[in-house]
């Protein structure tokens, strides 16, 4: 019943994070910055709307959103929010996690091109490329927190007695890790300094130029989805920051959403006071992200 | 055993009748599609027997008084005869309407015949028992898969590419021929037996050979040249068996090499695991680069058989590092990829061949929007784009997953066997996003956008056969990725005879089917939930079509699309020490500029170093010895005589 | 449970990567100060040596002055007097140079247990993390252009020994000495740098060594 409570908080309060990230970019411009429900009034509108399809696409157009919105719903089944444990959870569920989030990057890849725009088939050019490299940083974490605690799974990672954490036997490790998740983070979900969210010009997006054709409903299942994944980042990074005290579920949940939400504003932060890379820098980035965790890696082998 | 002899004849007899009466057309080829998938049915059948021990697994027969022919059927042999019985048939169907050339009927026949020759030749290889044997199939199977290169045998470039395929695969097979005399020397017999007993270095190095030779075969990374050349050459159902069901055999006389030596060094496991993630990045970064949609797919291939090696280095790691559960696990992997290898790359193959067959071109970057006028080709190009890029709820996940858990399993180990376990999995990872961005490019820039070219726009879908065999194909991949309890259990079970790994029981898997079969379902109903609230949200909402948005470019023509090209050439450039990209590009003079032209080719380094360090140098050695060659007859007989003479003194 | 030095060591071995894949002159002059600091701070944390000598404490301060403040204040005086573009020039790429840093590591982390020193504890880390500093110095040494960077390369160097003699000696006052010549050799290679650099500067119009080439016959 709790996990169900947890999920059901999740789903339902993940749009509300990235209106934190706007009000923080409003705040360090000197504006008042849009209301902090602004992203539910943003999928309210959309849901009302209908839609106008190119007459270049065909049904895997249409396939985009909802596969990468089931993607980003699977994942948050096996996500043990605030130490609860999740739904769902099996030993190496981690690895199928993130395979599931691949094939949801596939479908929107392939809707991008389903369009024949031009510039709709670089944004996916770039995202094959970058995700390709941050899927490899990801991964070494993953060996790494194998090599911590022996599991496969996010709820063995998150939750129980031998949960990472800052605290843990390993911890100074974990800044390393931290910091190179963030550093993906950024990454994965198109945020300043590899992508701008923000930007007018279709040449610089990466991700927004991919969905430029999608309109209505479709475009909120993608924003939605989109949410959905930074959510599970920032819950990760959260997740490692703190395991669950001993303190009944409802103290994890405060503490969780708390760490969440300085997450949030530390994203918030990085894009206001970083400006965007230059195209070509974007592969050293993440090049960066993934070497730290690597290194941490190597740290674990026989020294500490 | 009896039972699979006979599937053998009939697929032998299949390939004969057409022979004697290709004056009809039509008939023959039915009478080949038949018989072929009636001895294909019957081994399956013959399969089934043997493995429920209603039959025996043995048969052996004398061969010219000097040899004795044996034949034996165990656990591995089995699995591998299951994608030649289950593809096979397909691919004889996709033939019906791939080769509809009535004017060239007697070429067609000979094709069939040995289209069946090699199917019987590739069986003949998995259950051979004894060395002569296995050689002897070997050589068939090698010389009826160049006559099927060989289809359009008047063109200069299937020439060249056939010269050079049959340049690899008699040199691979010398290869493994050197390894059997190094180990019959040293057994003294041509048996299969006590091999394990041979000293320790005579098994490296019979191991290093055999390893080179069935690389060549399996197209293993440095050895891998002939394939990308092969492909485009032969006919796209030829390219299917070859790609699908041919290569495997290099894989599988790598694994029998192992399991009769025996050996638990930990160099073997270390080349193994080198050679496949070298085979796995660098072929899907040139699959990348390719702009020909048979040369990419045979690329692809080459990272697939990486993907198969790594499976088996890890299991051979296990093996060599005492951990079963790792052990069984990178085995059951590399074996479950070799069966979706065989299914989605035949299917892919098809689908690339539907595309040619219709449109006349392998140029990617000259198709585009044919999934409207080849919706069956499409889907299914698509469903096997998913698979192959090692995706869930797909066949290619369950495999690629069978192998991440023993990577995994492999980093509770010290010292180098940690790092080789950490590097496969980093090297897994990164060749699963390359692949997808490889995939998405073939479906994005064929399938989907719109035609660049007059051939495009007029593409039809193709013949009936045709698409029966490519979805025939197409569900299995989803079967196996949405059901892969039993397939886990068979592979497992198919473990049992490599003596290794006979005391493995299958409680190791625990609950992982399951698991795997749970989170695909539900990732399936998720899907479907989603799609019905998307109907609901869309009822009586206005929906009305446009052309896409220009981003303020009022007049786009589809000649503006992303070419598959650039789509990859940042990709290909990250990794550019390990490929060469040559571009040409005229450059921009006048202030008016006429005409302007920008190519870029992205080459192959194995292709390059082969070239640079062996070609060459034996071309200069040659040239030095030019003087040999006269002209007069007169001296050359002089020469037979001189060395007929020496040979008789010496030797 | 973090244990001082080790985050020290740590955060020295991430100065090197991080050196490795910067592209921009300052930043590398910032980290190698940053990096001066951590060096000159490691055996303050190291356990044996928790009473220093009143001479100790000198070398120590003028050490740490040296590496921190001096050196790469020099340098950034050099960069920004001549005016040279803030690129570094790699002729190795910096995802290259990621990659190398990366297997240094590990080829440090073999190398250490190759040498099969009995070193208990925190001086085996220290060993792994002097061996790569060196080769790091000598890596960026090789793989980048400029006069400026081969300097800052040698700094590396300097302090990869500093660390190994940490690591190997038991740490008598024999080897402040050592290294405070070493360091002196440093400061004036670094004045006669900054003399060099600015006639190159006047002769080819930049400080590439690459032009250098030019002067043979």
């Amino acid at each position: 019943m709790e996990s169900i409570i947890a999920l059901g908080i999740a789903l339902i309060s993940a749009p509300l994070f990235p209106g934190i990230i706007l009000k923080i970019k409003a705040l360090f411009a000197g504006k008042k910055g849009p209301p902090l429900l602004i992203k539910y009034y943003t999928l309210a509108k959309l849901l009302r709307k209908g839609s106008v399809y190119s007459t270049s696409t065909t049904f895997v157009f249409r396939m985009g959103p909802i596969v990468s919105c089931a993607a980003a719903v699977m994942v948050f089944l096996f996500f043990p929010f605030a130490g609860i444990p999740p739904l769902l959870s099996f030993h190496g569920d981690a690895v199928v996690l993130f395979y599931i989030l691949g094939i949801g990057r596939f479908f929107t890849m392939a809707a991008a091109l389903d369009t024949a725009s031009p510039f709709e088939g670089m944004g996916a050019a770039r995202e094959a490329f970058f995700a390709t490299l941050s899927e490899a940083a990801v991964f070494v974490v993953l060996i790494l927190f194998y090599r911590m605690n022996g599991s496969l799974s996010l709820a063995a990672y998150f939750s129980g007695p031998h949960a990472i954490s800052l605290a843990g036997p390993q911890g100074a490790l974990l800044l390393l890790v931290i910091v190179s998740l963030f550093m993906t983070l950024l990454a994965e979900n198109s945020r300043v300094p590899v992508d701008d969210p923000a930007t007018h010009l279709e040449l610089t997006m990466i991700h927004e130029v991919m969905i430029l054709d999608h309109s209505g409903p479709d475009l909120a299942l993608i924003e939605l989805g989109s949410f959905y994944k930074l959510f599970f980042y920032a819950a990760f990074i959260a997740c490692l920051i703190s395991s669950p005290i001993q303190a009944g579920p409802f103290a994890n949940t405060l503490l969780f959403y708390s760490l969440l939400t300085a997450v949030y504003v530390a994203i918030g932060i990085t894009e206001s006071i970083t400006a965007r890379l230059k195209m070509n820098l974007v592969p050293k980035y993440i090049l960066t992200s993934f070497a730290l965790s690597f290194f941490a890696i190597i740290l674990t082998m026989e020294i500490f | 055993m009896h039972i699979l002899l006979t599937a053998l004849s009939l697929i032998l007899i299949g390939g004969i009748l057409p022979l004697l009466m290709h004056r009809w057309f039509r008939l023959s080829k039915i009478v080949h599609i038949t018989t072929v998938t009636a001895g294909c049915l019957t081994g399956l059948y013959g399969l089934y027997a043997v493995w429920q021990q209603q039959a025996e697994a043995l048969f052996s027969c004398s061969w010219l008084h000097v040899f004795t022919l044996a034949f034996a059927l165990d656990s591995l042999s089995m699995f591998f005869l299951l994608p030649v019985f289950l593809v096979s048939p397909l691919i004889a169907l996709y033939g019906y309407h791939y080769l509809d050339k009535p004017t060239a009927s007697w070429r067609v026949a000979v094709n069939n015949f040995f289209f069946s020759l090699l199917i019987v030749s590739m069986a003949l290889v998995t259950v051979a028992a004894n060395i002569m044997t296995f050689a002897l199939a070997w050589e068939l199977m090698s010389l009826s898969s160049y006559f099927l290169v060989m289809f359009d045998f008047e063109k200069e470039e299937t020439q060249r590419a056939g010269y050079l395929y049959l340049l690899f695969t008699q040199t691979g097979a010398l290869c493994i021929f050197a390894a059997f005399a190094v180990i019959s020397s040293h057994t003294g017999s041509l048996s299969f037996a006590h091999i394990e007993q041979l000293p320790h270095g005579v098994k490296l190095v019979a191991f290093f050979l055999a390893f080179v030779g069935f690389g060549s075969k399996a197209g293993v990374f440095p050895f891998h040249i002939w394939l990308p050349h092969a492909h485009p050459a032969a006919p796209s159902h030829v390219s299917a068996l070859l790609s699908g069901v041919m290569i495997k055999m290099g894989i599988y006389g790598i694994l029998r090499i192992y399991i009769l030596l025996d050996d638990p060094s930990p160099i073997i496991p270390q080349t193994v695991l080198i050679c496949g993630m070298l085979s796995g990045v660098l072929g899907v970064i040139y699959a990348l680069g390719k702009q020909d949609i048979k040369r990419l797919l045979a690329y692809s291939s080459i990272e697939n058989i990486g993907i198969i090696l790594i499976g088996a280095g890890l299991g051979m790691l296990g093996i060599s590092s005492g951990n079963r559960i790792m052990a069984a696990f990178g085995f059951a992997g590399c074996l479950l990829h070799v069966l979706n290898h065989a299914l989605f790359k035949s299917l892919l193959f098809m689908g690339s061949g539907a595309v040619l067959h219709t449109t006349g071109t392998r140029h990617i970057d000259q198709l585009g929007g044919l999934m409207k006028n080849m919706p069956v080709t499409g889907r299914t190009f698509l469903a096997g784009s998913v698979a192959i890029s090692g995706l869930p709820p797909l066949n290619g996940f369950i495999s690629e997953f069978l192998i991440y858990y023993a990577g995994f399993q492999g980093l509770g180990l010290h010292g180098a066997a940690f790092l080789f376990s950490m590097s496969t999995i980093i090297a897994l990872a990164v060749i699963g996003g390359l692949a997808s961005g490889c995939f998405t490019k073939v479906i994005g820039v064929v399938f989907l956008g719109e035609p660049r070219s007059v051939r495009a726009q007029k593409a039809v879908e193709c013949g009936r056969a045709m698409q029966a065999a490519m979805i025939l194909l197409a569900l299995p991949c989803l079967l196996i990725g949405i059901w892969p309890e039993p397939f886990i259990r068979l592979v497992f079970a198919s473990l049992h005879d490599m003596s290794p790994l006979a005391t493995i029981s299958p409680e190791i898997l625990g609950t992982i089917p399951q698991n795997l079969a749970m989170a695909a379902r539900l990732f399936l109903g998720l899907l479907f939930v989603t799609i019905i609230l998307r109907r609901l949200l869309y009822r009586a909402k206005p929906i009305s079509q446009s052309s896409t948005w220009g981003c303020g470019f009022t007049q786009p023509t589809a000649r503006m699309q992303y070419t598959g090209t650039s789509y990859a050439l940042s990709m290909v450039n990250f990794h550019r020490p390990f490929v060469r990209v040559r571009t040409q590009y005229s450059g921009i003079t006048k202030i008016f500029p006429r005409w302007a032209g920008y190519a870029s080719k992205v080459e192959d380094i194995a292709e390059i170093g082969l070239h640079r360090m062996l070609i060459q140098p034996l071309i200069w050695v040659l040239d030095r010895l030019r003087w040999i060659q006269h002209g007069h007859i007169q001296l050359y007989i002089s020469y037979i005589i001189v060395t007929i003479a020496v040979l008789l003194l010496v030797v | 449970m973090i244990n001082n030095i080790d985050v020290i060591l740590v955060l020295i071995l991430l100065s090197v990567l991080l050196s490795l894949g910067s592209s921009r002159m300052m930043t590398l002059i910032k980290i190698m100060a940053l990096q001066g600091a951590l060096v000159s701070l490691a055996p303050i944390f190291l356990d044996q040596h928790s009473r220093l000598s009143s001479g100790g404490v000198l070398f120590f301060q003028l050490m740490f002055l040296i590496k921190t403040a001096l050196i790469p204040g020099l340098l950034y005086m050099a960069v920004t007097k001549i005016s040279i573009k803030r690129e570094v020039e790699p002729i190795i790429g910096y995802h290259a140079s990621i990659f190398t840093g990366l297997g240094l590591i590990l080829l440090s982390v073999y190398i250490t247990q190759r040498l099969g020193l009995s070193l208990h504890g925190d001086y085996a880390v220290l060993l792994i993390t002097a061996i790569t500093t060196l080769s790091g110095g000598l890596f960026l040494m090789m793989s980048r252009t400029k006069a400026i960077t081969q300097v800052i390369g040698y700094l590396m160097l300097d302090n990869g020994i500093h660390l190994m003699g940490m690591a190997l000696t038991k740490h008598s006052h024999n080897l402040y000495i050592v290294e405070f010549g070493v360091l002196l050799d440093l400061l004036v290679g670094v004045m006669i740098m900054g003399i060099i650099l600015h006639n190159i500067n006047r002769t080819f119009d930049d400080v590439d060594t690459m032009y250098l080439g030019q002067l043979k016959d």
